[in-house]
């Protein structure tokens, strides 16, 4: 209500003088050290530090080398097999994040009846496998789609969570402009989990779609590592990516698990390597 | 008239003046009357109704003071105690109070009421009941010569001790004040020197409150009654600001408020407000009442409108005051504020029941290892967190465990090779455990099997956490599989 219009002017840069630009490499940095200026936050007019993956290779297709802090950020399973998938991803994202303050995770309690039916967090799960303490969650459940969209708003304009997670149904642009406004003006990320299926445009600064993969083991055989196949789908101000990464909940580090995306080839080298040292 | 069924057919239980002047009196059999007075209108008499009506009419007197207090059975069950002292001033003496309370009883409920102002609660039930004028004021001290005059019925008495003392040819309560008191100590249950007492205030006679009186209260009367959301948000700011003072004075804040809504036709409104964490900020109160208005929109009925607006605290804590310094410490505190006031403001909207956190559980079973309980008071605190190695749990748990069907293993326990859930089968390319987790014995009546866990992967990538219930040649002659959770 008190939002001020999405259509609002981006600050305009102040007019350089013409430079001789003579490369295309000279152009593009000169552009790139304009840019972070259209991303700063505009209340205080300082820049937000981004979350980046700490992974160059993925770092470098976000704009400003990460995650931008103020945005509303979707993640949506590839198929609903890997709803856990894509939970565990934001989840790790947030586990990289400040301990100083609570997160908060809207859990609706109407519609997306597949993603229910997938079970309920486990907190010792949060725990064990992505190193996310639980003590720091505060689960908010609503029964209704005003009340999930309230209760986002409410959170993100409060400042008191370091980040908002949520899962919701449909989201139509406005609601989701007004989210991420709210979002940017607080300086807080917003992490939605949208179901696969009708999903509408949005004004989410990136979509991420999550697929399984083949986890990392040990020597012994053991499930070392988590891995999942992330898929840069939008994303404002970067390129679309590809990639299979892993996540060391122990370090809270995202590491590439291998140059290629196709998993099916990545799990063969890793069997072909457990096999070798069988041999040796 | 009341009708009540009694001995020998219906009786009158109650009776309007019309009754009355026709000779009619309580006790009555209804048959009688008919026969006395020809056309009634009879009732049957409705104690439960009669009480929450009762109960209405004390509430609504709230408005005098927060000591309102509903007569009880012994009372009579027909009336009410206010506690007015320090209140009274407020309409400028006790004959205004009683003026003005007979005047809005008679406009709003059409009731002729007695009423009396007296130092005890018994000497002003007695006058209430027995003085020969509608509304009466006792100065303080003079109770036993204002009571003497007074049948014995005025002591509220047990019926079988006021019938002795009638057979004893005691009829006003002169007449027993009187006497030694020795001899009735002897003769009678301890009740009747008792009442007496607490009549002339030898004896303190505590009131039951309707509701908890507030520690803070402040209320306003509205020259024209109030209907929308807006106004009454914008009384209870003002409330709020009158209270902050106050507050201030005793370092104190608020962790618990009412709002009082005095409806013009006499039903009250009470919005109770919890707080996490003690405040005096005027702003987060009225926006706390604006989210509960907004959640109550569907529940409450504005009627004729509200002429009368009260804020109370019902709980206060001592809030020490902050440095506004703009150090790490004030902006922790600051943090924890901010945190506190975001899960009010979600309890409010959406009730505290669904703001929660988890809990872990002293269980080896992981259905039962950890339960959500609802966040209330103090912002979560943030231990830190273990270390160690711990064996592996799936990041969702399925609400109830589901059957695995065609499970196929090489050997018998051993880990499963392909299983089907939910409609598709699923190939098994790795699998990691198992982990036995046994009954929990100590709960008696539970003989649940012993379980053996597995990781599994299948070749895209799944992981699921299946298990097998009970141990071959032990427990069990044919496993079966269950499907527990999902990994990330």
């Amino acid at each position: 209500m008190g939002f001020p219009q999405s259509d609002q002017p981006h600050p305009v840069a102040p007019a350089a003088a013409p430079s001789p630009v003579s490369n295309r490499a000279a152009a593009m940095a000169e552009l790139r050290r304009l840019l972070p200026r259209l991303g700063q936050d505009r209340r205080h007019g300082r820049r937000q530090e981004p979350l980046p993956f700490g992974l160059p290779t993925i770092d470098s297709h976000l704009p400003d080398d990460g995650l931008a802090r103020g945005a509303l950020h979707e993640v949506v399973p590839a198929t609903e097999g890997s709803i856990a998938c894509a939970f565990g991803f934001i989840a790790a994202i947030l586990a990289r994040l400040a301990r100083a303050r609570p997160l908060l995770l809207i859990i609706p309690r109407h519609g997306l009846r597949p993603y229910r039916s997938h079970g309920r967090l486990h907190g010792h799960g949060l725990d064990t496998a992505l190193g996310l303490d639980p003590a720091r969650l505060i689960l908010v459940e609503t029964a209704q789609r005003k009340e999930t969209l309230w209760a986002m708003e409410e959170a993100l304009r409060s400042q008191a969570p370091t980040a908002v997670m949520a899962a919701i149904d449909t989201l139509d642009l406005k609601s989701s402009q007004r989210l991420h406004l709210a979002a940017t003006d607080a300086g807080l990320p917003l992490f939605l989990l949208r179901p696969a299926p009708n999903l509408d445009a949005s004004a989410a600064a990136t979509r991420w779609r999550i697929g399984t993969a083949q986890a990392a083991r040990d020597r012994f055989g053991l499930i070392a590592r988590p891995r999942w196949h992330l898929q840069l789908e939008r994303c404002r101000n970067g390129r679309p990516g590809e990639w299979v990464v892993e996540y060391d909940h122990v370090a809270h580090r995202f590491s590439l698990a291998a140059a290629l995306a196709n998993c099916s080839r990545a799990r063969g080298a890793d069997e072909d390597a457990i096999a070798q040292r069988r041999r040796a | 008239m009341l009708a009540v069924a009694g001995p020998g057919g219906p009786r009158i239980a109650a009776l309007n003046e019309a009754a009355e002047v026709l000779g009619l009196a309580v006790g009555d059999s209804l048959a009688d009357a008919r026969a006395k007075a020809g056309f009634l209108q009879v009732r049957d008499d409705d104690p439960a109704a009669d009480d929450a009506a009762l109960r209405r009419l004390t509430l609504w007197a709230t408005r005098y003071t927060p000591t309102a207090s509903q007569w009880s059975e012994t009372d009579g069950a027909d009336g009410f105690f206010l506690d007015v002292e320090g209140a009274s001033h407020l309409f400028g003496s006790e004959e205004a109070l009683l003026a003005d309370l007979a005047a809005r009883l008679k406009k709003n409920f059409w009731l002729e009421a007695r009423l009396a102002v007296a130092a005890t609660p018994g000497a002003a039930w007695a006058l209430s009941r027995f003085h020969a004028s509608r509304s009466c004021v006792l100065p303080s001290g003079q109770e036993a010569a204002a009571l003497a005059p007074l049948p014995i019925a005025a002591l509220r008495l047990q019926p079988e001790t006021r019938t002795t003392l009638r057979r004893l040819g005691f009829k006003t309560v002169g007449a027993l004040l009187d006497k030694p008191r020795a001899p009735f100590a002897a003769r009678f249950s301890a009740e009747l020197l008792r009442r007496i007492d607490q009549a002339l205030g030898r004896v303190d006679e505590p009131l039951t409150p309707i509701v908890a009186p507030p520690v803070y209260h402040s209320l306003r009367y509205l020259p024209e009654p109030v209907f929308t959301h807006e106004a009454i948000i914008a009384h209870a700011n003002r409330l709020m600001r009158t209270l902050t003072h106050v507050l201030e004075r005793d370092d104190v804040g608020a962790r618990g408020l009412r709002l009082s809504l005095y409806n013009i036709d006499g039903a009250v409104e009470a919005i109770d407000i919890a707080l996490t964490l003690p405040t005096r900020s005027v702003e987060h109160v009225a926006r706390l009442v604006a989210l509960k208005l907004e959640a109550l929109a569907a529940s409450y009925d504005a009627g004729f409108g509200f002429e009368a607006i009260g804020l109370a605290v019902t709980g206060a804590e001592p809030m020490p005051a902050r440095q506004t310094e703009f150090t790490a410490a004030a902006e922790d505190g600051d943090r924890t504020e901010r945190c506190a006031a975001l899960i009010d403001a979600l309890h409010q909207r959406l009730g505290p029941e669904s703001v929660r956190g988890f809990e872990a559980v002293a269980s080896h079973l992981p259905e039962r290892a950890e339960i959500l309980v609802p966040i209330a008071g103090e912002a979560p605190a943030l231990p830190p967190p273990e270390t160690g190695e711990q064996n592996p749990r799936p990041l969702l748990l399925l609400p109830r465990v589901e059957p695995a069907e065609d499970v196929m293993a090489l050997i018998p326990d051993g880990p499963p090779r392909r299983f089907s859930w939910r409609g598709v089968t699923y190939e098994i390319t790795g699998a990691q455990g198992p982990e036995r987790i046994g009954a929990e014995w100590w709960r008696h009546r539970e003989q649940k099997p012993t379980r053996d866990y597995y990781l599994v992967e299948d070749p895209v990538g799944r992981r699921f956490w299946l298990y097998r219930e009970g141990l071959f040649g032990r427990e069990t002659a044919a496993a079966r599989w269950f499907v527990h959770g999902l990994f990330a």
